[in-house]
């Protein structure tokens, strides 16, 4: 300590040691502040002394014993504590003192005090578990946990309640890594419905290798509907979604007020990407408004039917579609909302005619926004093209003059064969027409087309639309068919036709690796050759190859170093070689 | 088994991390002009100008390793290398996306003319180092910033653990890298915060079985006796780098050589209440007259840390550190482990991020630290013939480091400042010696 911080506390002790016993509030407040203060700064012992001043004056002043409580175990002199603490029992039996009387006796191992301190004053307040829960605490602080165990299983049986001290019997059970006793004391615990939500918060942070056994324990045979519920939410954030739902549909039977709180909180677990637990959230919500009056029920099926078109569940997507349209009780925008997923659902399913009837009704009135229609339109135009129906695509878009129109009248020239007119829309629409995934597609088209010379190509255009249709193998024949018929864009051609290979898989990466090596060939110093070099590399590493890969990346960097992939391959170049982390 | 039997069985088990020639070292094994010569060479600025900071440092210490000579060029465009010129260099630092820069000999006059009138030196790189990482057998490795670095750069090392360590294994090394191990022998303080996780178990699995095998009555008392090998091994000349927790625990284990400064969850007896005043700093690298944690339950050993990072209350906000420059001229040492193409750097934490002033020996080096602080971050100095640097902190590039984060990817890094300054320490112990007046 500096001098001048000695002295300034001298002066302070000096000056609080007759104002304190006169009730001094303020100055007490003032010591104890300075006493925090003191402890922030690391000078402990100086605090303890400035707490002890203040207890002389106001021996049940819990800022200061706290603050001793705090800071004599790190000196070593807890023991100082003991007399301070019984002298502020004497006057005060708040739950604060005796809190703090039965941490110190339990750390300074005064086992038969605590025992009876405790006791009394389980007995004074009969139904108050928080005696044994502080015992209990202190004696988990000490590491002493078998100890703990028998102080909360004592505390039940004296609260007389079988689900008394259960939370604290689970986090005590989970901190000494017995999973099972504690899937066995929360789902005792969660027996009170506030309670859930803990439990499976708790819960979920078991170890990978323990969360079977935690399952098992909240499901076997006889186990209660919350404990199987528990079971059912930690299954969705573990990644079991459909075994989740499964164990929860069991709990739903006859239905309670607490059934619709289940569903709710299952759905809200659910909230991941992949297509399992959309499907699953979808099903939750279906059984959710089946319990739901009137308008609440229709917004909940709405959000249900999105949830399983999401999952590409369009056949139960649309039943509660379906029940929706024919829904006295929706509110409009409700039914607009479900019109609009109809559209969606029958164009994901290919059905065209109908997806055009629905938006025709749609059209019909204002209850969906000009931009919505326009977008569901515009969808409805590019599945006509990729089937193409160009007659039907044009009829569709009319005299739509935006730039996401003009890039669909893109493709129906590119498909047509009309190689400048598909590149003169494009270039037109410009780089921000329709989504992300669009501009992109658009932008690697143009990029191919810009190789090639030719005005005209009725067999590349065909060759693409069956690539659009979604026949990738019958594609990969038709591109390298007309290869050798669009001049200088022969490479590029190739390496999009070995892109499609290498994504088929299987036996069309045999061919894959051929279209790549042919275009490395005759490639020269364009762009394709090094960009299907890493395709080609790509591909030999997904194959186990890495070897193969690394010599590839290797002569991609040193014979194209301007290359726009080089960055690209070098990172592979780095994966190959195992020096980037997996995340 | 006896003690000495399972040392002499394990002492030689190490197992190589990274491939020589599955980073492209065979190919360099071309002849290589000696070293640079006034017709041609290759500079590899340190600079701005470099695309790719980290991995220049492989490209130098793969061409002392295929027994080239390379020359570091000391504040010279932020510390660069001086290369011969040769194909296969070349090709090495283009596969590695490294700038490089062909000098030829009136511009290497220039350049040399321009050292000499500056803060500026030349050092021959002439042998590269054995690089040897202590890291216990099941960590990920990812988890250590300076294997990460290796990694990344390509510098070949080999891991060791306690076992080689007391079975003699450091001898045939001329580098050893220490990093988050807590040499108290108390699992990082750990134990009871992290009670349950299964990296936690293992971790007391492995120790307590290297424990029982080497026939230490308790882990405490065995990294007592690895600090101690590792203290000889730099005695007898060796280079020492360590980071984060290393820092500070190895100079607890050597000052507590005669007491128990451990909690009782380590070795079953509570720490010797009069533990402060029985330790011996004599024995120590870096550090003195520090007080030790007595709180098990605080995940802090001592007061050597100025950001006490798990401490609660005590835990400072990170800043940024400042590396000093110094003259390259008088001393060359520690200039070289601070070239950089930044003088000031975020400051990153660690289960020790730093060292309290007070707490250092006199005769400690600071190259870095935060102005105005009362703590330093980069210290080095000498013990008997080998030299140790100490550098706080967990990641450079990974300011909050928790524990289960995801691994820092230095591809995305490649011009991080704070692994530059690991990586001067690496090709540090290459520079051929000379007289030094640090």
């Amino acid at each position: 300590m500096r001098r001048s911080d000695g002295a300034r506390l001298a002066l302070l002790l000096t000056l609080l040691h007759p104002v304190l016993p006169g009730g001094g509030g303020v100055a007490a407040a003032q010591a104890i502040s300075q006493g925090f203060e003191l402890e922030r700064q690391g000078r402990v012992e100086q605090a303890a002394g400035l707490y002890k001043t203040v207890l002389r004056g106001d021996p049940t002043n819990i800022p200061a014993l706290l603050g001793l409580e705090r800071v004599l175990p790190s000196l070593g002199r807890l023991g100082e504590l003991l007399p301070l603490v019984q002298q502020a029992l004497a006057s005060d039996t708040g739950a604060a003192v005796r809190g703090l009387a039965v941490r110190t006796f339990t750390a300074l191992e005064e086992n038969d005090s605590v025992a009876a301190l405790v006791r009394r004053w389980s007995a004074a307040h009969p139904g108050d578990a928080s005696a044994w829960r502080e015992w209990a605490i202190a004696l988990e602080d000490r590491q002493r946990f078998e100890d703990a165990r028998a102080v909360l299983l004592e505390g039940r049986q004296a609260l007389g309640m079988g689900s008394a001290l259960a939370v604290e019997l689970g986090e005590l059970e989970q901190r000494v890594g017995d999973w099972r006793a504690a899937a066995l004391a929360w789902a005792m615990a969660a027996t009170e419905l506030r309670q859930l939500p803990n439990a499976v918060n708790q819960l979920e942070d078991a170890p990978a290798d323990q969360r079977e056994l935690v399952i098992r324990t909240l499901t076997v045979p006889g186990a209660s509907i919350p404990a199987r519920r528990i079971a059912a939410e930690l299954l969705v954030g573990w990644g079991q979604p459909g075994r989740g739902w499964e164990t929860l549909s069991a709990t739903l039977d006859p239905p309670t007020p607490e059934t619709a709180l289940a569903l709710r909180r299952f759905a809200e677990r659910a909230s991941g990407a992949s297509a399992n637990v959309r499907r699953v959230r979808g099903l939750a919500l279906v059984r959710l408004a089946d319990l739901l009056p009137g308008q609440l029920a229709a917004r909940m099926r709405v959000e249900a039917a999105r949830a399983l078109l999401d999952a590409g569940d369009r056949v139960a997507a649309r039943v509660e579609l379906a029940k929706l349209a024919g829904d006295p009780a929706a509110p409009p925008e409700v039914q607009a909302l479900a019109q609009t997923a109809l559209v969606e659902a029958a164009l994901a399913d290919g059905e065209l005619d109908s997806a055009a009837g629905a938006l025709a009704r749609l059209e019909s009135d204002d209850r969906t926004s000009s931009e919505e229609r326009q977008r569901l339109r515009h969808e409805l135009v590019a599945a006509w093209i990729r089937m193409g129906r160009f007659d039907r695509a044009e009829q569709a878009l009319g005299a739509d003059s935006s730039v996401e129109a003009l890039a669909l009248r893109g493709w129906v020239h590119l498909y047509q064969g009309e190689l400048k007119a598909a590149v003169e829309a494009f270039r037109s629409a410009g780089p921000y027409a329709g989504d992300r995934d669009a501009a992109t597609a658009r932008t690697a088209m143009l990029a191919l087309l810009e190789q090639i010379d030719a005005e005209r190509s009725p067999e590349l255009g065909a060759a693409l639309q069956v690539l659009a249709r979604g026949d990738s193998q019958a594609a990969v024949t038709a591109l390298r068919r007309v290869a050798g018929k669009v001049g200088g864009g022969r490479p590029d051609v190739l390496l999009l036709a070995g892109r499609i290979a290498a994504r088929v898989g299987g036996s069309q990466e045999g061919m894959a690796l051929d279209l790549f090596e042919e275009v490395v060939r005759i490639g020269g110093t364009g762009a394709a050759a090094p960009a299907a070099e890493l395709e080609w590399a790509r591909l030999l590493l997904r194959q186990g190859k890495a070897a193969d890969a690394v010599t590839h990346l290797e002569h991609l960097v040193l014979t194209y170093p301007t290359s726009a992939v080089v960055p690209e391959a070098r990172r592979e170049l780095e994966r190959a070689k195992g020096a980037i982390p997996r995340s | 088994m006896k003690r000495r039997e399972f040392v002499k069985a394990v002492g030689r088990s190490a197992g190589l991390a990274v491939g020589g020639d599955f980073l492209g070292l065979g190919s360099l094994a071309y002849r290589l002009p000696d070293r640079p010569t006034a017709d041609s060479s290759l500079l590899i600025p340190m600079d701005d100008a470099q695309s790719d900071h980290l991995k220049a440092y492989g490209v130098a210490y793969r061409v002392i390793q295929a027994g080239g000579k390379a020359e570091w060029l000391l504040n010279y465009r932020g510390g660069s290398f001086l290369l011969p010129d040769a194909p296969a260099i070349r090709r090495d630092a283009a596969l590695n996306g490294v700038a490089v820069e062909p000098v030829d000999g009136g511009r290497l006059s220039a350049v040399r003319g321009e050292i000499a009138g500056t803060n500026a030196d030349t050092v021959p790189l002439e042998k590269a180092p054995k690089v040897a990482v202590y890291v216990p057998p099941n960590a990920q490795p990812w988890d250590d910033a300076v294997t990460m670095a290796l990694q990344y750069a390509g510098i070949p090392f080999e891991k060791l653990w306690d076992p080689e360590v007391l079975g003699d294994g450091l001898r045939t090394y001329d580098w050893l890298h220490l990093h988050h191990e807590d040499f108290t022998g108390q699992y990082s303080k750990f134990f009871l915060i992290y009670t349950g996780q299964s990296w936690l178990a293992e971790m007391v699995r492995f120790n307590d079985a290297a424990r029982r095998r080497l026939g230490f009555a308790s882990v405490p008392e065995m990294k007592k006796a690895v600090a101690g090998a590792i203290r000889a091994y730099v005695d007898r000349g060796g280079f020492l780098f360590a980071m984060c927790t290393a820092t500070e625990t190895i100079d607890l284990a050597l000052a507590a050589h005669d007491v128990d400064a451990a909690a009782s969850f380590a070795d079953g007896t509570p720490m010797d209440p009069a533990a402060d005043s029985k330790l011996d700093w004599s024995r120590t690298f870096a550090f003195s007259g520090a007080h030790l944690e007595p709180d098990p339950q605080v995940a802090s050993f001592s007061d050597i840390d100025g950001h006490q990072v798990n401490a609660g209350p005590r835990r400072q906000p990170l800043g940024a550190f400042k590396v000093f420059n110094f003259s390259a001229k008088i001393d060359p040492v520690p200039t070289m482990l601070v070239q950089n193409h930044r003088e000031v750097i975020p400051d990153f934490y660690g289960l020790t991020t730093s060292f309290v002033r007070e707490r250092l020996k006199s005769g400690v080096t600071i190259l870095a630290d935060e102005e105005g602080a009362p703590w330093v971050k980069y210290v080095h100095g000498d013990l008997g013939k080998g030299t140790w640097t100490f550098f706080g902190g967990h990641d450079p590039e990974d300011p909050q480091h928790q524990i289960g984060d995801p691994p820092t990817d230095l591809s995305l890094h490649p011009h991080s400042p704070g692994y530059r300054l690991i990586l001067n320490n690496v090709l540090f112990p290459a520079a051929k010696k000379r007289e030094l007046k640090t």
